[in-house]
């Protein structure tokens, strides 16, 4: 099955040694319905990507929201943790509440004047797959006609400390980002995003094989390992591109879909996950 | 419609590992919950807790892996798969806490013996579940893990339906794990939500009793020796409040409207509800309200908390599994701590047990972040 792409929405902010995160008050407000009080980052992040994707879109209220991330709020819950155990302080009530992941989609959910259901789903670097799945899924079920998929990913400071949780080395430049599509069966949109799943390597080499075109887009998720990587690139013609200069977050993958869909370039973009024993997945978008 | 088969099911919580035991506890009305003193803040945490019966520490880190994989090859092994079946299965999680308690005594720890480098949120664990139950069953399955509060494993429990129905999969481990940890138990203490006992629905309610509890099923698109099916449900989301459902009850109502329309349900259908019942003066008072606008007369009502406490993100499972074992044994289980209705509510939990009939139940999840989601089990035999 086809879905549209009816929007999409692209923020990606590296974070440079020693620089404060980039204010996001001025944006939201006019982003937002309400100057909404108490919330953290990754809330800020999420309004602010999901609004930018929304756009001048008719949402239909049921409209279905899944939002993914690998750390989830993280800012939040590292000032949750540090009052608790290194100050032996109870946390404050929205401290408490803003460490679930979902409580960002509930903003979105306000700022947008949607009332469907409302996910927060998480797998680690393939988050955005799982929120993805998870609505297609819906979609294809006829559980819901439009879906917003997004994914969030927070930095905290200090980046050292960053670094460390999650175990990256000091040279490795990390970024913030919220990465937004609005999905539905039918749409007047030129994108389009198909998911395709296959059992068997072969099988997945061949429809890819059919579908390549020069001048398309070739990237392997993080549960690939290399042999399987490297045989596809040698499958298809000029598919190795180096990656562009990314720093990381959580939800690269998401990161080179809506940076493809938002930008000039056209042709494919094939994401490909998967392993042997669970099959492959594969997500196939057209500009 | 067709439904989900159950294959297998397991759960660990303050009735015990033992599903048999707890269906019995449940007949008996037990309620096992115990003082609970934590000290060490600025200022100290008194509740009444039900915790999971293992005699380690609380705070024991070792906690969460050691009773989730116990628990989840207890469900397995109740579904009788086959290696390469097993190695397939996707894992799908629901979860408020995740392996947030190891995260605070490993931070803990640290701040002890090497202060200058002690990080806050070493683990930022929300795969951690998944990884656990992978690890425990050699599976190398796709994992979806959700965090939607209370709602976690109840949403678990709707996608992982939905995918198998469409033919993703055959087969799926769905779990919930809500294991103590600090940040819950003085986050509910702050918001000044707890009460010394459950008391659902009744006039004296003041709040919820936290619990723990981990369990398992396996779903299937085979049917198996089970008598119990889940149809489906739906899911939505109130933005009236970051903490409750409006009280007119009027989201809480489309959600049960809606998950009956999905599984084709007429409300004149429905034989019982697990009411979701946290105690609390607002989540009663909504969910009532959404009662009294679907049902004209409501069915009978059991509400499971006050015999493994809120278990949070995990109650999907925790109460599925618990609530099917009952009806499999054919009752519906009384609701203890009510004892005095409460006018506004109009809606009454069941003093005592009665039998259960063949036909479809509805149990209902409500959570922060206006999270509602209902499902629909049908009982066959």
């Amino acid at each position: 099955m086809t879905i549209r792409i009816e929007s999409a929405s692209h923020y990606f902010q590296p974070i440079e040694n020693g620089a404060a995160l980039p204010d996001l008050d001025s944006t939201l407000a006019g982003l937002c319905r309400e100057n909404f009080r108490r919330i953290d980052r990754f809330i800020q992040l999420a309004l602010l990507g999901s609004a930018r994707c929304a756009g001048e879109c008719s949402l239909q209220t049921e409209c279905g929201i899944y939002l993914g991330s690998g750390l989830g709020p993280i800012g939040n819950n590292v000032v949750t943790q540090e009052q608790l155990i290194r100050d032996r302080e109870i946390p404050k009530p929205f401290n408490f509440i803003n460490t679930l992941g979902s409580s960002a989609g509930y903003y979105v959910a306000r700022n947008l004047g949607l009332r469907g259901q409302n996910f927060f789903i998480s797998r680690r670097g393939a988050s955005m797959e799982a929120a993805l799945s998870s609505a297609i899924a819906d979609l294809e079920a006829g559980i819901i006609d439009q879906a917003l998929v997004g994914a969030v990913e927070e930095v905290t400071l200090p980046l050292a400390e960053h670094r460390k949780r999650q175990g990256l080395p000091d040279e490795v430049e990390v970024a913030e980002g919220s990465h937004w599509l609005l999905l539905q069966l039918e749409g007047k949109a030129g994108g389009q995003l198909q998911i395709k799943r296959f059992t068997d390597y072969a099988t997945l080499e061949r429809d890819l094989i059919s579908s390549w075109r020069t001048g398309d887009v070739l990237r392997c998720g993080i549960d690939i390992d290399a042999g399987f990587a490297s045989a596809l690139y040698h499958a298809l013609p000029d598919s190795y591109v180096a990656d562009p200069k990314h720093a990381f977050h959580d939800s690269l993958s998401a990161a080179w879909l809506t940076e493809f869909i938002t930008g000039d370039g056209v042709g494919n973009l094939f994401l490909v996950n998967g392993d042997e024993v669970r099959g492959w997945t594969l997500f196939h978008c057209t500009a | 419609m067709q439904g989900i088969c159950i294959r297998g099911m397991s759960v660990c919580c303050a009735l015990g590992e033992d599903i048999g035991r707890a269906v019995d506890l449940m007949r008996d009305m037990q309620v096992p919950s115990t003082a609970l003193q934590l000290d060490e803040f600025s200022e100290p945490v008194r509740m009444m807790y039900y915790r999971m019966p293992d005699h380690a520490e609380l705070s024991d880190p070792a906690r969460i892996e050691q009773l989730l994989t116990q628990v989840v090859l207890a469900a397995v092994a109740r579904a009788e798969m086959n290696q390469a079946e097993i190695r397939q299965l996707p894992v799908f999680t629901g979860s408020s806490c995740f392996s947030i308690g190891v995260s605070e005594s490993r931070y803990a720890s640290t701040l002890e013996t090497d202060p200058e480098h002690a990080v806050p949120m070493p683990l930022c664990g929300y795969q951690d579940i998944s990884d656990i139950a992978r690890r425990a069953l050699g599976s190398s399955g796709d994992t979806y893990t959700y965090n939607t509060a209370c709602t976690s494993s109840a949403n678990a429990l709707l996608s992982a339906i939905r995918m198998l129905r469409l033919g993703w999969y055959r087969h799926a481990l769905v779990i919930g794990a809500e294991l103590f940890n600090l940040t819950t138990l003085t986050g509910f203490s702050g918001l000044q939500l707890v009460d010394d006992a459950v008391r659902p629905f009744d006039a004296a309610r003041r709040g919820i009793v936290l619990g723990e509890g981990i369990s398992a099923v396996v779903l299937s698109t085979q049917s198996g020796d089970s008598n119990l099916e889940i149809l489906g449900g739906a899911s939505n989301c109130d933005t009236s409040s970051v903490t409750t459902a409006n009280p007119d009850g009027v989201s809480v109502a489309a959600v049960i409207q809606q998950a009956l329309k999905n599984t084709g349900t007429d409300p004149e259908q429905i034989r019982g509800i697990k009411a979701h019942g946290t105690a609390t003066p607002s989540g009663d008072t909504a969910e009532a309200a959404g009662l009294r606008r679907v049902f004209a007369t409501v069915p009978p009502i059991s509400v499971l908390k006050p015999y493994l406490g809120h278990t949070l993100g995990a109650c999907g499972v925790n109460e599925l599994v618990l609530f099917a074992s009952a009806l499999q044994c054919g009752f519906l289980p009384a609701t203890p701590g009510f004892e005095t209705p409460d006018p506004e509510l109009g809606v009454h939990p069941l003093k005592a047990s009665q039998p259960a009939q063949r036909g479809r139940y509805l149990l209902n999840h409500f959570g922060f972040g206006g999270n509602n989601t209902v499902l629909v089990v049908e009982k066959t035999a």
